[in-house]
């Protein structure tokens, strides 16, 4: 199926949109029952886009962004697999099966991506240290501008490659690269607890962190749990801090009454 | 609670209090709507080291300008500190927005701002999942799509509708709401001044604790150390000719001159020797040695002494290396790289890291 310079222009453009309301926006144009009508229309094929846009967003159903977690990335799965069913007349399901080696492929670029961004956050801190408020506002237009060529750039080489570069694609990429990157990925987190722990942390604090830590571990590992597990602890963190609270008031309140009823104590 | 070490020149500093600790005006609704149209962009530049940090300094600017706005000093104070790690859930965020910009425009302490800040943020992620990632979405989604399935071409408008529905209606809710309660609570919180900061603290640094395991249980490696060889006998039996018997007698007897034994799975015993067949052969059964690689799972090990020591160690690793080290987090995230990228052995060596996919 060739395609006209209109139809490769408009799904550049709606990957871009798509891309940056992934994460930014509306979060949910992105969502693949939204692109499967929007390609739909931009190929001619609105009842297939639709089909398959419904196909997808069910098997999604069960891959959400929980806890930060990167499910295979639906942006870049959501519009290739109208994509090819409509292109190539696919079954519905086929095509979404087939978008699925994509899909991966976009999920490791958002790992690489949010890794490398992570170095963006020094040039960040030196415009928070000057007042720089058009800094910080430049830091947020350029990183989805970036996110969004990115999509833009590789969907489009996808949409005009066909079906078999994805696979290609995926085979390149070295097993040891993706486990390492991945890991990195896993691990970046560490710094920011570090940084806040730096800055928050007080030599009598310690007792606290570690009870917040071993709490946790006990907490997800009962099934039941573990999806509630950060409002429960919550509330015992609540329960200490309030409880410290008032020992403490009551402690500051106390040599406050003592030297106020001193005259009287003293006679 | 600050760091009272001594830094190196050049580095910024964020202070504890603010200079100008004369209470702002409250911010009119126009700055707090402004802000929650920005709450939208929470994630537009998320990374793994701060997260949403920098999208939400971009979130609560215009409260911040407004705020800090006759003293440079303390807008750079307040946006430095605001840059700090952050995550929460993107369509609750408003919430932690009208709080901590309730205790910015009464010119609160920095470490109490900070304090709350985190206590607010980690546990709204569990709920916003909850809530919207497994309730809202499965059930709107698991309906629209499949009449989209069925050719409803009305199922994508209805799924956009509902869901944008919810989440204007929550973003703009809890930045009202929020932002009031913070307002009216204020004087109480800050009566306890000192206790309160500490309070705060204590919920902070538990916070951050209990986000090592929820948020950071992802590190594991996978790797098995080969831990020597197990050795075994195992039995075989030839004829050969007699006089060829004594080509044997290494694979049939130990240093002393003891005959091998072997037990098979079943526990029989077999000795090694060999029998005159009588007629110029002998039957010989030698041992071979048979060696089972061993391996131990490290990640079982680690578990056995304590779940996710991984990430609690690489946290107080990092902790240590920037306060008392004075590392960058640029330092940081490479070390990390560099560790990550050791480990997954460059296609050498072995990754210790899980498999991806």
């Amino acid at each position: 199926m060739d395609y006209s310079f209109w139809q490769i222009a408009l799904v550049f453009i709606v990957t871009f949109i798509a891309a940056i309301d992934q994460f930014s926006f509306l979060e949910s144009l992105y969502q693949p029952i939204v692109m499967g009508l929007v390609i739909g229309l931009i190929l001619g094929n609105v009842e297939t886009g639709l089909i398959v846009g419904g196909t997808y967003q069910l098997m999604t159903i069960g891959n959400m962004p929980v806890g930060g977690a990167q499910p295979p990335n639906a942006v870049i799965g959501g519009i290739m697999a109208p994509v090819l069913a409509i292109s190539l007349g696919l079954e519905p399901t086929a095509a979404v099966a087939m978008a699925i080696p994509f899909a991966l492929l976009g999920q490791y670029g958002v790992t690489l991506l949010f890794t490398a961004m992570s170095v963006l956050m020094k040039k960040a801190d030196e415009y928070a240290h000057n007042a720089n408020t058009k800094g910080i506002v430049f830091i947020n237009y350029l990183s989805m501008t970036v996110l969004g060529l990115i999509f833009g750039a590789v969907v489009t080489l996808f949409f005009i490659g066909g079906a078999t570069f994805g696979q290609t694609v995926v085979n390149a990429i070295p097993a040891w690269l993706m486990s390492g990157l991945t890991a990195a990925g896993l691990m970046m987190r560490f710094v920011g607890f570090a940084i806040l722990l730096k800055v928050m942390m007080a030599r009598e604090l310690w007792g606290f962190f570690f009870i917040g830590f071993a709490l946790a571990i006990i907490a997800c590992a009962i099934p039941d749990l573990a999806t509630p597990a950060l409002l429960i602890l919550a509330l015992i963190g609540f329960g200490l801090a309030f409880w410290d609270f008032q020992l403490q008031s009551k402690a500051n309140a106390q040599p406050a009454l003592s030297s106020g009823g001193g005259d009287e104590d003293g006679i | 609670m600050a760091s009272k070490e001594i830094t190196p020149q050049n580095t910024y500093v964020i202070p504890d209090t603010y200079k100008n600790t004369t209470p702002a005006a409250p911010l009119d609704k126009k700055t707090l709507n402004r802000m929650v149209w920005r709450s939208l962009f929470l994630q537009a530049s998320f990374n793994y080291e701060r997260m949403q940090a920098a999208g939400w300094l971009y979130a609560i600017l215009p409260g911040l300008q407004k705020i800090h706005g006759d003293n440079k000093d303390d807008l750079a104070a307040s946006m430095s500190h605001n840059l700090e790690f952050f995550n929460t859930h993107p369509f609750l965020v408003t919430f932690v927005m009208g709080i901590v910009l309730s205790l910015e425009q009464n010119k609160v302490d920095i470490p109490t701002i900070r304090a709350v800040r985190v206590a607010a943020m980690g546990p709204l992620g569990g709920i916003g999942d909850a809530l919207f990632w497994m309730t809202l979405v499965p059930i709107l989604a698991g309906i629209t799509s499949n009449m989209a399935v069925n050719g409803a071409i009305a199922a994508p408008f209805i799924f956009l509708i509902v869901f944008n529905v919810i989440q204007f209606a929550l973003r703009f809710f809890l930045m009202k709401w929020s932002y009031s309660t913070g307002e009216s609570a204020i004087t109480t919180l800050t009566e306890g001044g000192k206790a309160f900061t500490r309070a705060a603290s204590i919920m902070g640094v538990f916070v951050v604790g209990a986000l090592i395991v929820t948020m950071g249980s992802g590190t594991k490696i996978a790797l098995q150390i080969p831990n020597g060889e197990s050795h075994s006998y195992s039995p075989h039996t030839v004829v050969v000719p007699t006089e060829n018997v004594s080509n044997f007698n290494s694979a049939m007897q130990d240093e002393t001159g003891q005959p091998l034994e072997s037990t098979d799975e079943d526990g029989n015993k077999t000795t090694a020797g060999a029998v005159d067949l009588g007629n110029g052969y002998s039957q010989v059964t030698y041992m071979e040695m048979v060696t089972t690689p061993v391996t131990v799972n490290i990640q079982k090990i680690l578990d056995s002494i304590c779940p996710c020591i991984l990430p609690l160690g690489i946290t107080m690793l990092l902790y240590y290396l920037l306060s008392k080290h004075h590392w960058t987090p640029i330092l940081c995230i490479c070390l990390i790289l560099v560790i990550a990228l050791v480990g997954s052995g460059f296609g050498i060596w072995p990754s210790i890291w899980p498999a991806v996919g």
